[in-house]
């Protein structure tokens, strides 16, 4: 048998760019697992978070970090978060859902989205032509998540440094997203 | 001419325009501008020099150009009006070729050099304007002559009158081309907006800024100051404009406020939403790639409305003329630009402000021909040397192109060439109006005035909130912004409150000279005048909202900044009622017209929605196939091969290899719903028709799914891949649909349950692989640890695998082309590669990718239904799934399906259809017709759904919906489509056209 | 429009679907003897009032929540925000 072994692709090939001073950049190598509280679940999650991440339940908009700092937590509603951290292979819900056993449902996400990382002082200009969210560091600190939509894609908004965000949205629009991204930065550079 | 004053020396010694004369003859010495910085600029081809600073009109008016444009109606000769963005008449066509911008206020077009623009609304040059001869015809074009004229007779609507009026609308024309300029749009978050950048909007975001709060100050203008910039009136001790200057430079030195000259904002929406468009470009000859206007749509938890007045008019006999100007327009142009606008300039005015005119341009060595005062009583400044007229009126003008001389009410006559007018000042009350406003009269400014009852976090501080005076606009616009900050929770910062003038306004208003015989305009630019509302109120049009649409007031681009209030008060002299009881004049967005193009920001050619493609869509691209956009989603269509010329080749040939071998389609589009939790099995049960409570771990079924009103919603198959854990599949143009009604479902009607959804979609990469040699294709690709066999992984089958030595993926048995078949899916990272690897492992069997036109002939061969069939109006019982919808369990939709009228005996029934003539094409969207039957609704028995050809039967095959369809196999009937013109006998038949048995998709 | 999401703060109507009447909670009894009559009116009757209205609406780009908004329908102020789950529960809605 011909090797056919199957090479993974990231949605976006790595791409990295700079314009007007804001690096963009592809994350890849990076998990997603969806993490949904069972109903009346709360406090059971809350400890089996402690006891395998050493991490909070955040609330919806907020993050927290693992003890380690390897993995980030977002809440994303009232019953899900997301965990996200570097991870290459498909297989991250499995290690989720191992640690939290039946404290929680775990589902990969990690091929839904693609990631995108902004940094330098004018991502808040840019993004102010697509982004309805008030990312003013007054309104949206370190560590704030929100999902909102932008140019019509549905995104993920956490901010992970004091000028620089990380943006999800749907793999498979990634391409538009990329545009809509280079686009704002180049119209306010 | 015995009593008319002595015509200036200047204006004798040389009758040639002045533009003809010299380089910006009308300067004067100050203003706002900076002469060391000379621009040039065109005008009907003509080259001017301005200064940095003009306008186009304080521009055209330092050259003494009076004449810049024609009037829609009757193509009268029109000047310079005003100063600001309330312009009526002075409307231009900006830029050339494909930049051209029609109908653009030269009042605020902000000069730059090279800056090129044309007059228009004239046919010949503007100076001597064909269309003129409108004007002799105006006793035939009063208001509601359309209604009254194209009525009769009715063949001459399309061959005369609709052409003749088409080639006299509009104004500017139109460059017929794409734009080329970009455009955008944003969000901005404040604790405060700031409206208007005059002296309460300074006062008002200094205040705010000073206490900490977001700050948006956002002005048209491209200079902040608003009429501090036109004015001597002092602040603090130092002329108004410099005063204007240091507010801006301190607000702009703050990091919390923002200042945004060149924005109009455009409109208020709830909740505080405010529209705003910033012109990035629109002051610079080339835009360098950046968008020419940004759209902003600004969140403000307190906005103050600091938009100042507008002054309105006097009606009297041909007041339209060249040369006749507002008066506060005049001492703009001489305060601000350092041009007068005549060298002899006489001022009627019904108020203190007007006399302000005279004053400063005295001041500024110009000669005031008269000031003419409609009140009796003692003048309320001296001006030495300056004839005045109490109790006095303008009766008419006179001049050629421009104004040369006026008459007074009293027969005397005035030699001049600009005539300042003044009825009073009208606060600007259009933002209070978005949000069902309704202005309140205010007799002793005789003006309307913004209601008590304004929008949640609103405000209004200065002339715009009838606060007229310059100390009265500091303390209103200061104390707005405390009151907002400290609602807000910031504590206001302390700061002297700037000295400044009181100033008068007196006012009594005085609206039409009477004693005028000639026309007396009200609406410059719509042509509008005191005759057209006498004839409204004759004949009855007196509500304010039809006198507006019978005479047209105010429904011109300038949306009657300047006329309605006029037209309001004349309508309310004439009907013998105050102002209060004729009506208020409410206001609309936007404030002033937006280009097209800035609404739709980016949203254009391909930029118009986003597009999603599968991971396999490179590799399609490089096997040349042709997409079709379903949803956003691009999908292959067909791959042609060389040599084939027509897609029925290629859709054939993918069909019969797929039959006769395998063939791999791309069905990652397809939606995927990842399904948790203790009660998901219960879930489900409830949100199909059909029965899911028994569905077996590592199972895969079809599922359908009802609306509560009993028709079908969506279809497709749902896997059982652990104790807790489900994937749902949904078509691809209802994914976001059906979880939305998931989510209704789960959080509305069964809060108590345990699952969870989250969608997948864009994780899995997902092929279908069908065909008699697609377990053999398979099983060089599933790694060999997984038993795939028939008796191991039997039809419906799902489950866990790898594939290409370890990948993770998951396997489905499902057919919707009726062969034996899978969909294998893996991580979307893996997509490209897998389709690949599929496409080489498959070279043994002459594997053919297929795209959705052949996927489509297979579900039709094979009689499943699709989007067509699932199209809003059919239940499970049209589609022939009756049997399916579960009668032991509740679920959505059950009990509503059940109603007599959804299940009479000749209700519809989803059927096959061939044609009795082998050789023709069926029609979809044909509807089925008896024999010798008008095809008349009345006769109707259902329509031609889905048609393919089917390669595998060699002809036409259809699916459609007929009347007691079941009892009727073999009947042939009529398809008729009376919309393309066919009308043939089909045959009702099984829609299982290939495979009945379902034999080849289980062996 | 701004909807105060109970839990995510203002954000913009625009990330949210309408549905509409709030009674859509109220889903009839199935097993009621006269079950028919009263799904027809949980569906096809509504009222639509002038003023003060609960209604449901879905934060689609957002958190996914559907939400009882009660707003008034002639000047838009929305006066109260819950989350239809809570609601749900609170009438007796439960598995």
């Amino acid at each position: 048998m011909a090797d056919l072994t199957l090479a993974a692709t990231s949605a976006l090939g790595g791409y990295r760019t700079e314009i007007g001073g804001v690096r963009l950049a592809e994350r890849t190598g990076l998990a997603i697992v969806s993490i949904a509280v069972p109903r009346d679940g709360e406090a059971a999650l809350a400890e089996a978070l402690q006891a395998g991440f050493g991490a909070d339940l955040p609330r919806p908009g907020r993050s927290s970090l693992s003890r380690d700092g390897a993995t980030r937590l977002l809440g994303m509603a009232a019953d899900q978060l997301f965990a996200v951290f570097d991870h290459e292979g498909p297989d991250a819900a499995r290690g989720v859902g191992a640690a939290l056993g039946t404290a929680a449902y775990a589902s990969d996400q990690s091929d839904v989205w693609v990631a995108l990382r902004l940094e330098g002082a004018a991502v808040r200009r840019a993004l102010e032509r697509i982004c309805p969210l008030d990312l003013h560091a007054d309104a949206f600190a370190e560590g704030q998540v929100a999902r909102t939509v932008i140019e019509h894609l549905g995104a993920i908004v956490l901010r992970d440094g004091p000028h620089a965000l990380t943006l999800f949205s749907a793999r498979s629009s990634a391409r538009a997203f990329l545009h809509a991204l280079e686009t704002s930065l180049r119209n306010v550079a | 001419m015995t009593d008319a004053l002595p015509l200036p020396v200047a204006l004798r010694r040389d009758a040639r325009p002045e533009s003809a004369r010299g380089l910006q003859a009308h300067r004067l010495a100050g203003g706002l501008v900076d002469r060391s910085r000379t621009l040039s600029f065109r005008f009907d081809g003509r080259q001017f020099t301005g200064h940095f600073g003009d306008t186009l009109a304080s521009a055209l008016l330092a050259n003494g150009v009076r004449l810049v444009g024609r009037s829609f109606k009757y193509h009268r000769p029109r000047g310079i009006f005003t100063a600001g963005s309330e312009e009526p008449n002075a409307l231009v066509e900006l830029r050339t070729g494909a930049y051209r911008e029609p109908n653009t206020r030269a009042t605020v077009a902000e000069l730059f050099d090279g800056l090129e623009a044309l007059s228009q609304n004239h046919r010949g040059s503007l100076g001597f304007d064909l269309m003129a001869a409108n004007d002799l015809l105006s006793p035939f074009l009063t208001a509601g002559f359309y209604y009254k004229t194209f009525k009769w007779p009715k063949a001459f609507w399309e061959k005369l009158y609709e052409p003749v009026i088409r080639a006299s609308a509009g104004l500017g024309r139109l460059s017929g081309e794409p734009d080329p300029d970009t455009y955008d749009k944003g969000f901005l978050h404040c604790d405060v907006l700031v409206i208007g950048a005059g002296p309460a909007g300074l006062a008002a975001a200094l205040a705010a800024g000073r206490a900490g709060a977001r700050v948006i100050l956002a002005d048209e203008d491209f200079r902040l100051g608003g009429r501090l910039n036109a004015e001597t009136l002092t602040v603090a001790g130092q002329p108004g404009a410099l005063w204007a200057e240091q507010a801006a430079a301190e607000l702009a030195s703050m990091p919390n406020v923002r200042l945004m000259p060149r924005t109009t904002v455009l409109g208020g929406f709830d909740h505080g939403i405010w529209g705003a468009l910033e012109r990035m470009t629109d002051h610079r000859a080339d835009a360098e790639g950046k968008p020419r206007q940004v759209l902003w749509r600004i969140y403000a938890r307190r906005a103050i409305l600091g938009a100042g007045a507008i002054e309105r008019p006097i009606a009297f006999g041909n007041n339209d003329r060249p040369g006749v100007m507002l008066a506060g327009a005049v001492r703009t142009y001489a305060n601000r630009w350092g041009v007068a606008p005549g060298r002899r300039i006489a001022v009627f005015t019904n108020n203190d402000d007007g006399w302000r005119t005279a004053a400063d341009l005295a001041g500024h060595g110009v000669e005031i021909a008269a000031v003419i005062d409609t009140r009796a009583g003692q003048p309320c400044l001296a001006l030495p040397g300056v004839p005045v007229f109490m109790g006095e009126a303008v009766a008419d003008t006179h001049g050629r192109k421009a104004l040369a001389r006026i008459t007074l009410a009293s027969g005397r006559r005035i030699e001049a060439d600009c005539l300042a007018v003044s009825g009073g000042w009208n606060p600007n009350v259009h933002l209070t109006c978005h949000q069902r406003g309704r202005p309140e009269w205010r007799e002793d400014i005789a003006a309307f005035v913004p209601p008590r009852d304004l929008p949640n976090g609103l405000t209004v501080a200065g002339a715009a909130n009838g606060a007229l005076s310059l100390a009265a606009a500091l303390a209103e616009g200061r104390g707005a912004a405390e009151a907002a900050t400290e609602g807000l929770g910031f504590t206001p910062a302390k700061a002297p409150q700037p000295r400044a003038e009181d100033e008068p306004v007196a006012i009594s208003a005085f609206w039409h000279v009477g004693a005028s015989r000639a026309r007396a305009w009200i609406d410059l630019q719509n042509d509008v005048t005191v005759k057209d509302i006498a004839l409204a109120q004759r004949e009855g049009f007196r509500a304010v909202e039809h006198l507006k649409r019978y005479t047209t007031l105010g429904m011109a681009t300038d949306q009657g900044k300047t006329a309605n209030v006029l037209g309001l008060a004349i309508m309310a002299e004439l009907t013998g009622r105050t102002i209060p009881q004729t009506g208020t004049t409410v206001f609309r967005p936007p404030y002033t017209p937006v280009a097209i193009g800035a609404f739709a920001g980016r949203a254009r050619g391909k930029d118009f929605r986003p597009v999603r493609l599968t991971p396999s869509h490179a590799w399609a691209e490089e096997r040349r196939a042709v997409f079709v956009e379903t949803g956003a989603w691009l999908r292959a269509q067909w791959f042609p091969r060389e040599g084939e010329t027509h897609w029925r080749e290629s859709v054939d040939r993918e069909v019969r290899m797929t039959r006769a071998s395998v063939g791999v389609c791309d069905v990652t589009t397809l939606g995927k719903i990842d399904i948790q939790g203790r009660d998901a099995g219960e879930f489900l049960n409830r949100v199909y028709a059909n029965a899911f409570g028994k569905l077996a771990v590592g199972r895969t079924r079809y599922g359908l799914m009802l609306r509560e009103d009993g028709i079908a919603m969506d279809d497709g198959t749902t896997a059982r891949l652990g104790e807790r854990h489900y994937l749902m599949t949904t078509t691809t143009a209802n994914a976001v649909a059906v979880f939305r009604h998931l989510e209704f479902c789960r959080q509305c009607l069964w809060p108590g349950l345990d699952v969870h959804l989250i969608s997948v979609t864009d994780g899995w990469a997902q092929y279908a692989v069908a065909g008699p040699n697609s377990r053999d294709l398979l099983r060089e690709i599933v790694d060999p640890e997984h038993d795939i066999s028939n008796e191991a992984f039997p039809f419906m089958a799902c489950g866990e695998v790898t594939v290409c030595g370890g990948t993770r993926a998951r396997l489905f048995r499902i057919s919707f082309s009726g062969e034996l078949a899978y969909e294998l899916a893996v991580p979307a990272r893996y997509g490209d590669a897998l389709i690949r690897a599929l496409m080489r492992a498959g070279a043994p069997f002459d594997v053919v990718p297929y795209g959705t036109e052949a996927l489509g002939v297979m579900r039709v061969e094979k009689g499943h239904a699709a989007g067509n069939e699932l199209n809003g109006q059919t239940t499970a019982r049209d589609l022939g799934l009756g049997a399916m919808v579960s009668r032991k369990k509740d679920c959505i939709g059950k009990t509503l399906s059940e109603r007599p009228a959804l299940n009479r005996d000749d209700g519809l029934r989803l059927m096959g259809f061939r044609p009795v003539d082998r050789s023709l094409g069926l029609v979809a969207g044909s509807h089925f017709v008896g024999f010798g039957r008008e095809a008349v609704t009345a006769n109707d028995e259902g329509w031609m759904s889905s048609v393919a050809f089917s390669p595998t039967l060699g002809h036409s095959i259809g699916l459609g919906f007929i009347r007691r369809g079941e009892a009727r196999r073999g009947e042939t009937v009529r398809a008729v489509d009376l919309l393309r013109g066919t009308d043939m006998a089909v045959e009702i038949v099984s829609p299982h056209f290939v495979d009945p048995e379902g034999d080849r998709l289980r062996g | 429009m701004i909807i105060d999401h109970p839990h995510l703060g203002p954000r913009d109507a625009a990330e949210f679907v309408y549905l509409g009447d709030a009674r859509l909670i109220d889903r009839p009894d199935p097993d009621a003897p006269d079950a028919a009559r009263h799904f027809h009116d949980y569906l096809y009757l509504r009222d639509n009032p002038a003023g003060p209205h609960r209604e449901l609406w879905y934060h689609e780009q957002g958190d996914r929540s559907w939400l009882v908004l009660t707003r008034d329908t002639l000047t838009h102020e929305i006066t109260r925000v819950e989350l239809a789950r809570d609601v749900a529960l609170a009438q007796g809605r439960g598995r």
